[in-house]
């Protein structure tokens, strides 16, 4: 019933998924800042949540804008960075880089856990060397505990000396096709209410109760939006997962916020092949040998998982892409009439029906993101203004925090710390990203 | 509440009296090979195809009492494989359970499951539609995947036969996935698991991975296709971690808008029931509310001889909190994670002993409780968060059970 209230929402998606987004034939990539040397502004601002509330933030910026989250820095192994950091805040800010050694500071008055930039521009730098391929986070080292929950927070991304744009480590293991970025974090509104309106007294983390719940700062539906959509100028970074069959997508997952966030891959299993920047290996060189699969991840605070996770619709025992002979024929028949495969179609099940009836229009409820068809790639009849969000016959599947109260937005379902992965049939270009 | 007992026991009967009225079967359609009376089940002359198994679940709504005694109003499924179809809404009507039926089926299955929506019968103002999702089922297609966004979901009166060639051995998990946060609260959350196709080989089969010397015995179980009888267990057990906010639940009772931000669980429970209900072998006598049917059957009550490998089927779908489990006295060997074997992609066993499991919602775990020199008696399986060693206010409950080793 609940899910009328925000249909209207949902057209945005299609729209952004679909039509505005910028075909890119090459792998799909994680949007982010590059280089060396990166000018960060910590500023105030504000960010939209999708049930239409309007949030103060305090976060890292490019060019002095404000955003959730701070920008992803992406780094080549080996590369001295720099970061330098100007505060625009009314309290002093700094940046801790965990998993990296050897941070050192210029300029800045000394904190508790690093080198900090004074308020009302201050300014700090840091330097280290990004010795270790992976993913890993930054974040504020100046009370944390709320500036965090404020939104001082990143990934970083260290891509590897050996095939940096197919790996994301030094072995093969940990090759893709494409990668997506799940920076998961929480949010009570409360706190920042309290520091938006200057009453710092009233910040009571005694009673920290979270009702928003975010991907790569955004809270579906506005993660399948298109990346720097311009109605979201402060939350540029989406989380709209597409494949085809076969691929492998890397997922980069990083916990941003104070809670463990148990992950779900709808459609199959992923693999952790590395934590906190190191693969999961028994030795130097033997890979990912000790990787771990899961259907369910539990994402912690401070901490990164990467994982592959690949698609092929193998062993379904039907055929997925609906093959029939030219004359319809189904089972032994399609197969001698020599109907072709599709690239890395599960050969044992090719011709194989469709093994249920399904039910009249009338006595089911279609999803926005159905095409109407079981197969993949194909399209079936829909009722009037049912579906439409899916205008290639893809399969989604909803990746989400599987702690179900999280994928609600202030008591607004659905939203929160969801999204829709797509698998296109193998002749649709995909997306990006 | 006794305003609300009045109304229910004024309301039931004009539900009783006005359903069958209703052109009911109609649309209770299950779908199922050799079975041509659709029961779900075969008899003379039906017959059943080689490797398959059907099942039938209706969804709907009913009432499960708290181990404290509070009567909590909820969504779940209940099993009605081999009733015929024109007694289906009688029986699927007001018969939630909690846990939802377990379903069990073997690697390599044909599974047809058909779902009937009978419709909330205590909420009439409410029109949800119903999935089945099988959790975690590998390489999924969204049709039979159960998230109503990307697929489609079950009116009331009607019935989707899903198909599933049951996939990889493992614990797995189902629930309802239509508005999802609300059902699995309401209780649409059941224990799914597929055994291994090495339990069904040739006496005498060696198992030799990575030199092992073990040979398989007719009558052996397994909890994944090892290679190495590494995973032998002598009897199983699902247990499954869920809890219910009966603010919440009562909210829906009584037609409020319900409180998703402010959820916050204060029944912890392993299998639709608190301590000390779980070690009840019995199902637990059902309330006069949902018309006797019984709506909690699933006892967690682990009982073995000593010498025994007992596997605990562990599955979480608590819908806010992780939860830690532990067992107190006996070692917990975990062989597998999310229904996948623990080993490393070189072929070593990746199996750990520890004392405690921790798993967030949609998380499972396969624990093999070795007996073997554990003195007879009473042994304690209970959750270390342990503010949920409760029912509510009433305090030596929660979401523990006992290990009895005769």
């Amino acid at each position: 019933m609940r899910k009328l209230s925000v249909r209207t929402k949902w057209p945005v998606m299609i729209i952004m998924a679909v039509l505005l987004t910028i075909p890119v034939a090459a792998h799909g990539a994680i949007q982010g800042a590059t280089g060396t040397t990166f000018n960060l502004t910590a500023v105030a601002g504000h960010i939209s949540t999708a049930d239409g509330n309007s949030i103060y933030m305090w976060g890292y910026g490019l060019n002095g804008v404000m955003q959730y989250p701070g920008p992803t820095l992406i780094v080549d192994q080996g590369a001295s960075v720099t970061v330098n950091l100007t505060n625009s805040l009314s309290v002093p800010v700094s940046i801790v880089f965990p998993g990296q050694s050897g941070v050192s500071a210029v300029g800045g008055v000394p904190g508790l856990l690093a080198q900090e930039a004074p308020p009302n521009s201050g300014t700090v730098s840091y330097t280290f060397t990004a010795s270790q391929p992976g993913t890993y986070l930054y974040y504020s080292g100046s009370q944390p505990e709320l500036q965090i929950e404020m939104g001082l927070v990143g990934a970083l991304i260290v891509r590897p000396t050996i095939n940096p744009t197919t790996q994301a480590y030094n072995h093969a293991d940990s090759q893709f096709s494409r990668e997506y970025l799940f920076l998961l974090s929480e949010m009570d509104p409360t706190i920042h209410e309290n520091v938006e309106a200057g009453m710092m007294g009233l910040v009571d983390f005694t009673r920290y109760f979270p009702v928003y719940w975010f991907i790569n700062g955004r809270a579906a539906p506005d993660t399948m939006s298109s990346a720097n959509a311009p109605w979201l100028p402060t939350q540029p970074y989406n989380c709209m997962p597409m494949m085809h069959p076969g691929d492998r997508v890397l997922m980069r997952m990083i916990g941003a916020g104070r809670d463990m966030h148990p992950f779900h891959t709808h459609g199959n299993h992923h693999k952790i092949i590395a934590r906190d920047g190191r693969l999961l290996s028994s030795s130097v060189g033997a890979g990912a040998d000790l990787g771990e699969f899961a259907f369910t991840t539990t994402v912690v605070p401070g901490s990164t998982a990467d994982a592959i996770f690949t698609w092929t619709g193998e062993k379904l025992g039907w055929d997925l892409y609906g093959h029939t002979g030219p004359n319809g024929e189904i089972g032994a028949a399609c197969t001698a009439a020599g109907m072709p495969m599709e690239p890395g179609e599960y050969e044992a099940d090719h011709c194989k029906p469709f093994p249920v009836i399904l039910p009249g229009q009338l006595e089911l409820t279609f999803g926005q993101f159905y095409s109407g068809s079981p197969f993949l790639g194909a399209m079936g009849s829909l009722p009037p203004g049912e579906g439409g969000f899916n205008p290639n016959g893809g399969f989604f599947f909803m990746w989400h925090s599987h702690a179900e109260k999280e994928i609600t937005n202030f008591d607004i379902f659905p939203g929160g710390m969801l999204s829709m992965m797509l698998i296109e049939h193998p002749n649709v270009m995909l997306m990006n990203p | 509440m006794r305003p609300r007992r009045m109304i229910l026991m004024m309301v039931l009967p004009l539900l009783v009296i006005t359903f069958p009225a209703l052109p009911a079967s109609a649309a209770i359609n299950v779908q199922c090979p050799g079975d041509t009376d659709g029961d779900a089940v075969w008899a003379a002359p039906e017959a059943q195809p080689g490797n398959t198994v059907c099942i039938h679940l209706t969804a709907g709504d009913g009432f499960v009492t708290m181990a404290d005694g509070k009567l909590q109003y909820m969504f779940g499924f209940s099993d009605v494989t081999g009733t015929p179809p024109h007694m289906v809404m009688d029986r699927g009507m007001l018969a939630a359970n909690f846990a939802a039926p377990t379903i069990k089926v073997k690697e390599g299955q044909n599974v047809y499951l058909s779902l009937s929506n009978v419709g909330m019968i205590i909420r009439p103002d409410l029109f949800d539609p119903h999935t089945v999702h099988w959790h975690g089922f590998p390489n999924a297609a969204s049709i039979f995947d159960g998230e109503p966004m990307a697929s489609i979901s079950v009116n009331m009166n009607a019935t989707l036969t899903y198909y599933y060639q049951a996939p990889d051995p493992g614990t797995y998990m189902y629930h309802c996935h239509v508005e999802a946060t609300e059902h699995m609260q309401m209780g649409m959350l059941g224990n799914l698991y597929v055994t291994a196709a090495q339990d069904d080989l040739p006496n005498g089969t060696p198992l030799n991975h990575n030199g092992s010397t073990f040979v398989h015995t007719t009558g052996n179980k397994y909890v994944y296709n090892d290679g190495d009888g590494s995973t032998y267990y002598d009897v199983d057990f699902p247990i499954q971690i869920h809890a219910f906010d009966s603010n919440f639940h009562d909210l829906h009772l009584d037609v409020q808008p319900l409180p998703f931000a402010m959820m916050k669980d204060n029944y912890p429970m392993l299998n639709g029931r608190g301590y000390p209900d779980t070690v009840n072998p019995n199902p637990l006598t059902p309330p006069m509310e949902n018309m006797e049917k019984v709506s909690q059957a699933v006892s967690s009550l682990v009982t073995t001889n000593a010498d025994r490998k007992v596997l605990l089927r562990i599955s979480s779908l608590s819908t806010i909190d992780f939860f830690t489990l532990t067992v107190l006295g006996i070692p917990m060997k975990v062989v597998g994670k999310d229904a996948k074997l623990l080993r490393s992609s070189t072929g070593q066993n990746l199996y750990y002993t520890t004392n405690s499991v921790t798993l967030g919602g949609g998380e499972s775990a396969d624990v093999i409780l070795d007996t073997t020199g554990v003195a007879p008696g009473t042994y304690f399986l209970y959750t270390t968060n342990l503010n949920n060693l409760s029912n509510n206010t009433e305090d030596y409950g929660g979401m523990m059970t006992e290990i009895v080793i005769n």
